[in-house]
């Protein structure tokens, strides 16, 4: 597959702290790639370097394998951390300045304001939008030029549930068409349902990069319960478990690599106790990018 | 080139501001230097107070080719209400960090630059425009006899004027890139002619020859005050080609250190 961007040892030194550190990887195309971390673990000083806001300290990167420079930029739509409109302009004529510069055709206008439905307030003034206008408005400004590869930071800020149900429909339509997208967010639950492939960075390093769907592949917890009393005692002693915890009325059993829910189920019905609740956890996003930076915390 | 002057103008243009503030300027500039003669009644008043009897209709004021060299001295000291223009436009860009986005969108820093320095290129040329229209107007009024050999004898003032205005400009953009904050430049902007002056009283005795070199006497020594010469003093009444070489230096240094100031910067 065609490598969109290519990053080698990115860093970015703001005096002597250090927003990014070191940092590689790729992203090919049509992939949806999610950037994860804390607060301040420099996810927007990446994307700012990327799209030639921040100088880099050291490294380099690349765009569709050429070096950077203003041209590729033209064809990347992107709205960093906050949308960036001149306030005493309307929404369409600030489309028209974004149109302007991308060097698009001020014709697609019109179709980017009904996609993120601000037709009907487009000749008000940018400064009297409420803010989930005005982040839709960056989403609009970001499409406007049909871009190759979509950019977002955190572009569900502010939206209500509706518009973030939206930005995700939107997203996904627009990786459907097999652009490439490139998604910093803090809505974990988001980025999984979007995302193909995800990184986590922390403290400007790259901790982890893989594929979503292998999220959740690997140890497996399953939660049990039966009419038995002797059932915590049992599951201690099952070969394919690694803890048990009790968790109300059910034990919740953490599984060694390799064994499976039907792997305790034939166990238990063999020492003659039929279990009246079984469920395997599908561990979430959320609970392995919690667990992938509490590993990486020294 | 077109095309980044068109951007920037589309920034302007929809500006409120920009206009309440070229309409200050264009009317202020159109008014007073077309009301000379009330100047000149002045100067008679003044005159008198020193023993001189000025017949103030025997002052070729706006007389070709006089006219030009009057009006354009005259028309310089209005540039700063331009540069204010100049000092809103940039510093804008930086509250709003719609610099930030504009580079997002695709311009390279260089062109964000070079949109700018357009704009200052049209501002410098429509107020020459402007300057040379009231110039021939009121030639053409007061003018007693009309010769085209004398009309435009001295139209070269207009070059100088546009090096002085234009130069001025860099100089405010410059200031505002590396400033950042409207309210500071606009101070730094006005006093820079004060602290120069300051400067230049103290090596006065000592370096008289580096005085030319400061850039707000650079700026100012393209086109010399023509006045005294109605009071039968010598004056300087030519463009110095030094002079035209020294504001050329700082325009093309202004711009530049704009332009480095640009490269370096994280926006
Ligand atoms: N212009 C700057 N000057 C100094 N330090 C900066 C600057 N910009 C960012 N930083 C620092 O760099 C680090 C990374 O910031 P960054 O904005 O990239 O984090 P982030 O991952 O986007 O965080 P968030 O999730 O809060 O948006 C932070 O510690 C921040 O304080
Ligand atoms: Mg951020």
């Amino acid at each position: 597959m065609e490598t969109v961007l290519s990053v080698q040892n990115l860093t970015k030194n703001f005096g002597r702290l250090c927003a990014v550190n070191q940092l590689s990887f790729e992203v090919k195309a049509g992939q949806v790639f999610g950037m994860l971390g804390p607060n301040g673990s420099g996810k927007t000083t990446t994307l700012g370097m990327l799209m030639g806001v921040t100088n880099p300290s050291a490294g380099t990167f690349s765009w569709f394998g050429h070096a950077p420079s203003h041209l590729i930029r033209k064809k990347i739509g992107a709205v960093l951390e906050h949308p960036i409109f001149y306030p005493y302009l309307s929404g369409q004529k600030n489309l028209e300045l974004n149109a302007s510069i991308k060097g698009t055709d001020p014709a697609n206008i019109a179709r980017v304001l009904e996609l993120v439905e601000l037709t009907a307030r487009k000749d008000d003034k940018y400064k009297t939008y409420s803010l989930g206008m005005k982040q839709r408005l960056a989403i609009a400004s970001a499409l406007v030029n049909d871009p190759q590869v979509l950019i977002l930071d955190e572009p569900t800020n502010g939206l209500d549930p509706m518009g973030i149900a939206e930005i995700r429909h939107i997203i996904k339509r627009i990786a459907a068409d097999g652009k490439t997208i490139i998604l910093a967010s803090h809505l974990l639950d988001e980025v999984q349902k979007v995302c193909t492939h995800f990184a986590v960075l922390r403290k400007g390093q790259l901790v982890h990069i893989g594929p979503v769907d292998e999220v959740g592949k690997g140890e497996e917890i399953v939660e049990v319960s039966a009419y038995h009393d002797d059932l915590g005692v049992l599951l201690q002693k099952f070969e394919g478990t690694k803890t048990v915890k009790k968790e109300g009325v059910n034990y919740s059993v953490h599984m060694n690599e390799g064994f499976h829910s039907q792997d305790l189920n034939r166990f238990l019905f063999s020492h003659n106790i039929v279990v009246s609740y079984l469920a395997t956890q599908k561990k979430s996003l959320e609970k392995q990018f919690l667990e992938i930076l509490s590993e990486n915390k020294k | 080139m077109l095309h980044l002057l068109s951007i920037d103008l589309k920034k302007l243009t929809n500006y409120r501001t920009f206009w309440i503030v070229c309409g200050l300027y264009f009317l202020t500039l159109g008014f007073t230097t077309a009301s000379g003669m009330e100047f000149l009644k002045w100067l008679a008043s003044k005159g008198a107070d020193f023993g001189a009897t000025i017949n103030i209709n025997r002052i070729p004021l706006y007389h070709f080719p006089d006219v030009w060299q009057n009006l354009i001295y005259i028309s310089g000291f209005f540039k700063l209400i331009l540069a204010f223009m100049v000092v809103i436009s940039i510093t804008n860009e930086f509250t709003y960090r719609t610099i930030r986005q504009n580079i997002i969108d695709g311009m390279s820093r260089a062109e964000f630059l070079i949109s700018k320095v357009l704009t200052n290129v049209m501002l410098s040329a429509l107020s020459c425009a402007m300057v040379f229209l009231i110039a021939l107007v009121t030639g053409m009024i007061y003018t007693p006899e009309l010769e085209l050999a004398y009309m435009f004898a001295d139209v070269g003032f207009l070059g100088a004027y546009f090096l002085e205005v234009f130069t001025f400009l860099s100089y405010t953009l410059m200031l505002g890139l590396l400033i950042q904050r409207s309210g500071l430049t606009i101070v730094v902007l006005s006093l820079s002619a004060m602290i120069e002056a300051i400067i230049k009283a103290n090596i006065d005795d000592t370096l008289p020859w580096l005085i030319q070199f400061f850039p707000m006497e650079a700026i100012s020594n393209l086109v010399t005050m023509p006045f005294p010469k109605y009071v039968f003093q010598e004056v300087q009444d030519y463009v110095s080609i030094a002079s035209v070489a020294i504001a050329t230096g700082w325009l093309l240094f202004f711009n530049y250190i704009s332009y480095l100031k640009l490269q370096k910067s994280d926006l």
